[in-house]
């Protein structure tokens, strides 16, 4: 009985499993192929049912003169932008949602709840909706086609999450722990910094891997707020289509892409598994 | 050396928390205040350590305005009735805390933190962290944190009342000891309860508060024995005291139309009316010779039995120091102790006392 | 309704290993039909693996489990008439008051008006007629509660319902309440009522017969004063009443108990005794004072002298051990010193911790 349990349990995973990374395999078998093994019919395995070509990932680095797409700038550019718009985001958003979690704020009918809402309610409307103020905005500033007009506006997307996320993990910890802190004489950073914010990692963990991933992901506003001058990497990578499909190189860059996110996964969940620190606390 | 509160009053919504709260605590003294649920203990206690605002009203200790001082500068502890510690921290480090806070370094700083362990009994306990503690454990972290740095004001905030009966009744004789053989002669130490006995146990001044008003404050014997009016009655003694609606008549008090006795001794120099009557629950006892009441339950507490009786419209609860069983619906007869009788008048204030007033 | 019997069960969550590790070692004992049960003990006593066992979500791993005389230890929970209560309330939200103690009617195909008669019938004695078109939403936690427990008493063939920590979210205040009502539905219903809990003061209040455990096994069944008086291990005598029993070590020779340096008189007959594991213990409630030596005293320094208001506790000393006397708080100690007697009849001993009877 137990057995087949086991065995059915087993064939589950393994099923879901191929089903993930089949995608992946492809785009790496496609990555190797040139012209003819694409349009040869579908084949699967290198050396066996097409020959491997390195022209795929060539063209990801060759100067445009040379006829190829160096997506090397656009890359650094994109975990720049990331980065620096994620980690402000989180030191803006948390700094608001511990203010959210502790204060009470009233003006009118509007409420601690509601401004929290407030600042997630940025992330229900349709980006198209802020495409335009966002284009006059940036012009007027003169920060069209610049990293910095990108990472304010990135900043903009993301703290909300930050907000979002970090409100209820600080809702979790009690308040007498900070005024303990204020008690044995912190004054009141001392016991953000020394106190909150250990025993509120794990949020913290999760809202910088939700803002990695929606900064990394974003291609709508980096492509009406850049041109020439700046490139991120998901415009980039659309740039390569042209009118014969390159297959090879389109599937090579995803898998660039998608790496760093990859690298950023295994690490947090290292963390999220060992510092499990929200059971600390009743 | 003492803290004085003047008018301290403080209503957020439609309830005060604290109505007019003038008290003065001396140096070397240890105060109970005690109350209900609710009745504003956590909020006096919140507005010593700074932690409150108020609407009016001021706090001076040392002669010093202390409204003005921030919570961090002020030398106080405090100990909630939850379990409050670092959980990023161990043992060692929870209690250190307050003294890096203070720039104190080794060897001092190890010193000081290893004889609080000692003091609290958590000798062995110092790399653990504070999930892997029980609740006592717990609460033995925070009161050494409170007596580590010395400060000169230590607040307990029901500190023993989210703890197993048992465990309560441990804790209570060995916080009293550490608080006998700790406590310095220039530090205040206040002390909020819900529990008259742990009051009593404690023996140092009671302030009884009740909706944020003080009703009486003095030596736990003096606010035992003379309770100024029926509320503080109620709140100092548990089972609360049994309060009757009576009549003196031609030298007799009746109680209803089966319950009446001569005016005992103490009370000779009473008028004729109708009053409030106070008896404690252990001032009854089982009488053959006595009234007839029902059971209407028998609960056990500890050593003791609380027995709910009845007798038509009248409920009283009385007290017996074992523990003995009864079935509900029993019929016993019971007795009062006369000389322990307490006479209220009509607005509930305390008349007379079968223990001196001074 | 039912008498349910447990014939050696034992239980090890650990099955396979040589040396099995009991939660609950294997026992015997009877749950009289209509008794009213406390199971008391600390966290990890076993007493929840007792409960699970009756329920039938733990099959033992040893002995029989009996249902008037019919062995039912490897049938399931639904087919074995177990109503349960859990510490908090499980009541449908989205339902009346009325519909939430019906259902377990409904659920089995009752005729209508046998359900409704049932179910009025019920909330009558649980108060809560009153509220019985309400949506069970809005209640009171106390009130959640009853409907819990309502669902079990709607069925005339449960044999017993059983209470994990009942009173756990319940106000205080209203915890007198619903002790109280527990006892009057027994009374009236005939149920067997199965409380567990590891509140002393609740287990004594609420139960007829007290079933005390202790590290995976039964130490002591009996009524409240009989625990309260002749505890049977020095656990229970440290478990119940406050302050605890004091108890010492002590010694037996020539017909008498060796106390330190005091020789007392005991009712046992020594030949039962074998070791030298011995202690005494007495209830401070039971010891008298005395100005004079009198039979069975001991002479001690009184260190403390505390009111508590309803009494007084004394804490005396001889030979550095320390003995707490409760007086009554009328009772005026001014000397430093006082004799003790510890009457033979109120003197508990025990041998390896074990009551000697």
């Amino acid at each position: 009985m137990k057995s087949i349990y086991f065995t059915l349990k087993y064939f589950a995973i393994t099923l879901w499993s191929m089903f993930v990374i089949a995608p992946f395999l492809w785009a790496l078998s496609t990555s190797f192929k040139d012209f003819n093994s694409v349009t040869g019919g579908a084949t699967y395995i290198p050396w066996l049912q097409f020959e491997p070509s390195l022209e795929g990932w060539k063209v990801l680095v060759r100067s445009p003169a040379k006829g190829g797409v160096d997506i090397i700038e656009p890359y650094f550019n994109s975990i720049f932008v990331t980065c620096t718009a994620s980690l402000i985001s989180i030191m803006l958003g948390t700094l608001a949602a511990y203010a959210l979690s502790r204060f009470t704020f009233k003006a009118g009918i509007i409420k601690n709840n509601d401004i929290t809402f407030f600042f997630i309610s940025q992330r229900i409307m349709p980006p198209i909706v802020l495409s335009i103020p966002f284009f006059l905005m940036l012009g007027f500033l003169g920060l069209l086609d610049s990293l910095f007009g990108l990472i304010l506006v990135y900043i903009v997307l993301l703290m909300p999450i930050a907000v979002w996320i970090m409100v209820d993990f600080f809702n979790k910890v009690p308040k007498e722990i900070d005024e303990t802190a204020l008690i044995d004489g912190c004054n009141p950073y001392q016991a953000f910094i020394k106190v909150v914010i250990p025993n509120s990692i794990p949020g913290l963990i999760v809202a910088v891997l939700f803002c990695i991933i929606f900064g990394w992901i974003d291609f709508f506003f980096a492509f009406i707020l850049t041109f020439t001058e700046v490139q991120l990497l998901p415009v980039k990578i659309v740039a390569l289509n042209s009118s014969v499909t390159p297959w090879w190189s389109l599937s090579a860059s995803a898998l660039v892409s998608v790496a760093p996110l990859v690298v950023v996964a295994f690490i947090v969940e290292r963390y999220l598994s060992k510092g499990n620190l929200s059971g600390a606390l009743k | 050396m003492e803290l004085v509160t003047d008018n301290l009053t403080f209503k957020p919504e439609n309830e005060y928390f604290l109505n007019q709260v003038s008290l003065e605590f001396q140096a070397g003294k240890l105060y109970t205040i005690l109350g209900r649920t609710l009745s504003g203990k956590t909020s006096l206690l919140k507005t010593i350590a700074g932690l409150q605002p108020i609407d009016s009203g001021s706090i001076t200790f040392e002669g010093k305005d202390f409204g003005s001082i921030q919570v961090w500068k002020r030398n106080v502890a405090m100990v909630y009735q939850q379990f409050i510690n670092y959980p990023h921290l161990n043992v060692f480090d929870n209690i250190a805390f307050p003294l890096k806070q203070r720039k104190i370094k080794p060897p001092e700083l190890v010193n000081k933190v290893s004889s609080a362990i000692r003091k609290v009994g958590l000798d062995g306990f110092e790399k653990r962290k504070i999930h892997e503690l029980s609740g006592g454990q717990q609460q033995r972290v925070a009161l050494a944190r409170s007596l580590v740095k010395k400060a000169k004001i230590l607040l307990l905030d029901e500190p023993l009342v989210n703890l197993d009966y048992k465990l309560r009744e441990d804790l209570r004789d060995e916080f009293k000891n550490i608080f006998s053989s700790d406590f310095s002669t220039n530090s205040i130490l206040i002390y909020s309860s819900t529990d008259p006995l742990e009051a009593m146990q404690l023996n140092g001044d009671i302030i009884v508060i009740d909706e944020g008003r003080i009703l009486q404050s003095g030596i736990a014997k003096d606010v035992f024995e003379n309770p100024s009016n029926i509320r503080v009655s109620e709140v100092t003694n548990d089972p609360a005291m049994n309060i009757f609606n009576g009549t003196i008549e031609s030298n007799k008090i009746f109680l209803n139309e089966n319950i009446r006795f001569d005016v005992p001794v103490h009370l000779k120099a009473i008028q004729a009316g109708s009053y409030h009557f106070g008896i404690r629950a252990s001032d009854m006892f089982l009488d053959t010779k006595g009234f007839d009441f029902n059971v209407e339950i028998a609960e056990i507490s500890g050593s003791e039995t609380y027995l709910h009786l009845n007798q038509d419209e009248l409920n009283v609860v009385l007290l017996l120091e074992e523990v003995k069983n009864f079935n509900d619906q029993d019929n016993i007869k019971i007795n009062f102790n006369l000389k322990k009788l307490y006479v209220f008048d009509e607005k509930g204030d305390l008349l007379f006392s079968p223990f001196n007033m001074n | 309704m039912a008498k349910i019997e447990f014939k050696n069960v034992g239980h090890s969550y650990d099955q396979t290993a040589k040396h099995p590790v009991y939660a609950l070692k294997p026992f015997s004992l009877s749950w009289e039909d209509g008794g009213r049960y406390a199971l008391l003990g600390p966290s990890g006593c076993g007493k929840t693996t007792m409960l699970n066992i009756i329920s039938g979500l733990i099959t033992p791993s040893e002995g029989n489990v009996f249902f008037n005389d019919q062995n039912i230890t490897s049938v399931k929970t639904e087919q074995r008439n177990i109503a349960q209560v859990f510490q908090f309330p499980v009541i449908y939200n989205t339902m009346s008051v009325y519909d939430n103690l019906a259902f377990p009617l409904k659920c089995r195909k009752f005729s209508e008006s046998h359900i409704r008669k049932k179910v009025n019938e019920v909330a009558e004695i649980l108060n809560l007629s009153s509220v019985i078109d309400s949506g069970a939403k809005r209640l009171t936690a106390d009130q959640k509660q009853l409907i819990s427990l309502g669902r079990g008493l709607v069925r005339e063939d449960v044999a017993a319902v059983l209470m994990d920590e009942p009173l756990t979210v319940i106000d205080p205040d209203l915890k007198f309440k619903l002790r109280r009502k527990l006892k009057e539905i027994n009374s009236k219903y005939k149920t067997t009522l199965i409380y567990v809990t590891h509140d002393q003061n609740e287990a004594m209040t609420f139960a007829e017969k007290i079933i005390v455990m202790d590290s995976g096994q039964i130490v002591q069944r009996g009524s409240s004063k009989e625990l309260f008086e002749r505890p049977s291990t020095t656990f229970v005598a440290y478990f119940i009443g406050s302050p605890a029993m004091n108890i010492f070590n002590c010694s037996i020779a020539n017909n008498e108990l060796i106390l330190g340096k005091f020789k007392l008189k005991i009712d046992k007959n020594p030949d039962q005794i074998t070791s030298n594991d011995l202690k005494v213990g007495i209830r401070s409630e039971f010891i008298d004072l005395s100005d004079k030596p009198k039979e069975n005293s001991i002479h001690v320094k009184i260190k403390s002298n505390e009111d508590f208001g309803n009494y007084k506790l004394l804490t005396c000393e001889f030979d550095n051990l320390e003995i707490k006397v409760k007086i009554k708080r009328e009772q005026n100690v001014t000397s430093e010193t006082t004799y003790l007697i510890l009457s033979k009849n109120r003197l508990c001993l025990y041998e390896k911790e074990k009551l000697i009877n």
